[in-house]
């Protein structure tokens, strides 16, 4: 029996694979209280548990799934599943989220999170009900892409209802950024922990629960709920993401040119329109689609019914779709780029390093750099649509160049000796945009402790936040200035820690960090996640501990990292945005400066209380958070 | 009064006015009648059928219920309000005879206290119809339910018309 009142299911399951054992773990009240659950939990554990400098794939390194306490509750859009290991890509922390439905089965089968450690000698699934689990031969499984792996295993449980995360040929075959799927449609795509997943020969986990998530004061978490849904209304950033999902920002990217086409050489796409969310509506959309008890509903249900790839039915695409497979090698074929998705996460690899991959190869080859003999005969340059397809089918078996696409840009880069055209931050691509015109987008991208990332920090509140607002709460009304970088370092430090929040509750950022005002910020994402957090749980929490618990994962995982080897070297964005001025667009000419970047990281250093020289926390800052 | 219960009111031509598959429904329900989070004994079920069809099934409160009929205990009457079969669960034996002859399934024993349990129309108050994101589950009857079904037909046959 659970020691907690509700959200928690109160045990945490520990897999060993190498000696096949399986035990159950209660989960603390500590644990509890300062890790909250998702994140915060996994980045805990591996800090806690790892040696340091380990081989990611060696059978030492731990896998983590966890859901979060609100994981399998009413509240809105908890749905997201944390899949967690020490990250092939970069060899420090590595995390991956994704929506669906397995977090909150999870849950109702007993368990906050599984944790596997070992490697099996061959390959295995687990099968966990309601507070059991054991581990099956997966030898019919292995070998088969996400949905032939699905549909093979409701057969043989005998259940349509179960859910599923599985990896792929890519995990199975440590393309080192392959991912973890869940019900065929939920990727946890990046740092590669489909590919841990992969070296431990764990092929899927599968789940089935009917147990109650309890509720600690069912009242008070009624009117969490409907206050939460509440600030939903009417937010034209939430009506947006329903009718055009995360597409929705190729608008964005086109009008503000920061593409990053062609492996960064372009700002802005000609053909744009060819590829927006408008366009993937009219052609494809099926449905719009939403996760466990989500009110945004931004996923997309797409298919292509005629033409040369048909019949393709698949979720997506999402606007981080779009970019690595769209932009980044120059695609502007719509039916093209949501072939090449579904095949990434039919193969289990994520889409992202791989369209950035291959994208950086055609770069190499129009350089000279790659010759047609080293790229298996295929003319690999920008716009050819067959080439990306080719390769994506190459890349889950190492097959030829598919080989050295596998390992991500980072290693390319030193295998080809062209480290300049790998854009990425600690190992890991960057995503999303172009920041060469926006310093605060390109701090964020290159302090997040997974690599380089946008969901790590959430920089847009100079859009939106009003000068006074800025005064108060960040001490200068610059932070309202989107030139100005006073107080941006400070705003940065904040936001990472407030956005860390919704990763540990389990609750989707979608429906959580965009707004109409700064206050709402605060008030939705800090004082109604406590409303629902206390009131499921019955712990004592306020939305500034949920804010602090936010800090301290975040300098956990810090710590992580720093105990490998990253430096402040190591929080600085690519060379190529300090050295080339961006070639077009609204942001024609721009580029970083290395001295205000400089600055920037200081001030971030300086308000998350770490040394200015070497990114370590001070004592004073690890005392204040309890660490270690 | 007719017979009141929960209709699916799709509408083809509007992707966001379809079953999404958040189980929003199936959250609440289990939330309103057992405060607790578990899809498993709410009493609707979104049934997912592959290639993004997804279509929420319950109650369908039959003129001549063959739950009703068959329970040995008494344990299942119709009420006056609504109309509606509801499950005394302090009679009830959980022999799931009920669930045998629904031909929906939309009758079930309760994980946890192991009684029959279906939709009761929350006193009138359906929340599944309340929380609903794409607003395709209504509060209805059979009537309004194949007048529904008429105006989708109408509407194909102006199509067909028109094209003529």
């Amino acid at each position: 029996m659970s020691i907690f009142a509700g959200g928690y299911a109160g045990q945490i399951l520990y897999v060993n694979l190498s000696d096949r054992s399986v035990t159950k773990k209660s989960l603390t009240r500590q644990l509890a209280l300062k890790y909250i659950g998702g994140r915060g939990f996994s980045s805990r554990i591996l800090w806690e548990e790892l040696p340091p400098h380990l081989d990611p794939f060696s059978p030492e390194n731990v896998l983590i799934l966890a859901a979060g306490p609100l994981s399998g509750t009413p509240a809105p859009s908890a749905s997201r599943l944390m899949v967690a290991a020490k990250s092939p890509m970069t060899g420090g922390i590595g995390d991956a989220s994704s929506g669906g439905y397995f977090a909150p089965e999870l849950k109702y089968a007993g368990f906050d999170a599984i944790v596997f450690k070992g490697r099996s000698p061959e390959p295995v699934y687990l099968w966990v009900e309601d507070g059991k689990a054991e581990l099956r031969s997966a030898k019919r499984l292995w070998g088969r892409k996400i949905h032939e792996t699905s549909e093979l295993l409701k057969e043989e449980i005998g259940d349509e209802d179960i859910h599923i995360c599985a990896i792929g040929p890519g995990g199975e075959n440590r393309v080192r950024y392959a991912c973890v799927v869940t019900d065929e449609e939920g990727v946890n795509g990046r740092t590669g922990v489909g590919a841990v997943m992969g070296s431990k020969n764990l092929k899927a986990v599968a789940v089935r629960g009917s147990m109650d998530v309890r509720i600690a004061d069912p009242k008070r978490f009624k009117e969490g709920i409907d206050a939460y849904r509440e600030t939903l209304s009417g937010e034209v950033w939430t009506e947006v993401l329903r009718r055009l999902g995360t597409p929705n920002l190729v608008e964005h990217r086109q009008r503000l040119g920061i593409w990053g086409a062609k492996n960064f050489q372009r700002a802005t796409i000609d053909e744009w329109r060819n590829i927006s969310g408008e366009a993937f509506r009219e052609k494809f959309l099926l449905k719009v689609m939403g996760c466990m008890g989500c009110v945004v509903r931004c996923r997309r249900y797409s298919a292509i019914k005629e033409g040369p790839f048909a019949p393709i039915y698949t979720k997506g695409p999402e606007y981080d779709t779009i970019n690595p497979l769209g932009a980044k090698p120059y695609i502007t074929d719509p039916a093209v780029i949501l072939r090449a998705h579904h095949l990434c996460d039919e193969y289990g690899i994520d889409e992202q390093t791989a369209g950035s991959s291959i994208a950086m190869a055609m770069e190499l080859y129009e350089r000279g750099i790659l010759k047609k003999d080293q790229v298996d005969g295929v003319e690999l340059v920008f716009g050819n649509g067959e080439a990306l397809l080719h390769f994506i089918e190459k890349i889950p078996y190492r097959q030829g160049f598919g080989d050295l696409l596998a390992e991500g840009t980072k290693i390319m880069g030193e295998r080809l000796n062209a480290p300049y055209y790998a854009i990425h931050v600690k190992g890991l691509e960057v995503d999303a945009s172009d920041p060469r015109s926006l310093p605060t987008r390109a701090l964020t991208y290159a302090v997040a402790t997974r690599g380089s990332c946008h969901l790590r920090g959430f920089p847009y509140i100079d859009e939106f936040i009003k000068p006074e607002e800025a005064q108060a709460f960040f001490g200068t009304a610059a932070v309202s200035d989107l030139k100005a970088l006073e107080g941006k370092g400070k705003m940065v430090a904040w936001s990472e820690n407030w956005i860390t929040v919704a990763n540990l509750l389990g609750l989707c950022v979608f429906a959580w960090y965009r707004s109409r005002s700064f206050p709402m910020l605060i008030k939705r994402g800090l004082e109604i996640a406590n409303e629902l957090y206390t009131a499921a749980t019955g712990l004592p929490m306020t939305g500034q501990g949920l804010y602090e618990c936010g800090e301290r994962v975040y300098n956990v995982e810090k710590l992580f990292n720093l105990r490998e080897g990253f430096g402040r070297e190591s929080d600085y964005p690519p060379d190529r945005f300090f050295q080339e001025a961006m070639p077009d667009g609204p942001g024609k000419g721009s580029k970083l400066r290395r001295e205000d970047y400089d600055l920037l990281l200081d001030e971030y250093y300086e308000a998350r209380g770490w040394d200015k020289k070497t990114g370590v926390p001070t004592p004073e800052k690890l005392k204040a958070l309890g660490l270690p | 009064m007719p017979k009141q219960r929960i209709g699916y009111f799709e509408n083809r031509e509007d992707p966001e006015s379809i079953c999404s598959r958040c189980r929003t429904c199936e959250l609440i329900c289990a939330f309103h009648h057992h405060q607790v989070g578990n899809p498993r004994r709410a009493r609707i079920k979104v049934v997912s059928l592959g290639k993004g069809e997804d279509i929420p099934v319950t109650c369908l409160n039959c003129e001549d219920p063959p739950c009703l009929n068959i329970c040995p205990t008494g344990a299942l009457r119709r009420t006056e309000a609504d109309g509606m079969v509801k499950v005394n669960e302090a009679v009830c034996i959980g022999c799931a005879m009920c669930v045998n002859v629904c031909p929906v399934g939309a009758i079930t024993l309760d994980p946890v206290t192991g009684v029959a349990s279906k939709c009761d129309l929350c006193d009138g108050d359906p929340q599944c119809v309340v929380y609903c994101p794409a607003k395709v589950l209504k509060l209805t009857d059979a009537g309004q339910l194949a007048r529904y079904r008429m105006r989708g037909f109408a509407k194909f046959l102006q199509s067909v018309g028109e094209s003529r």
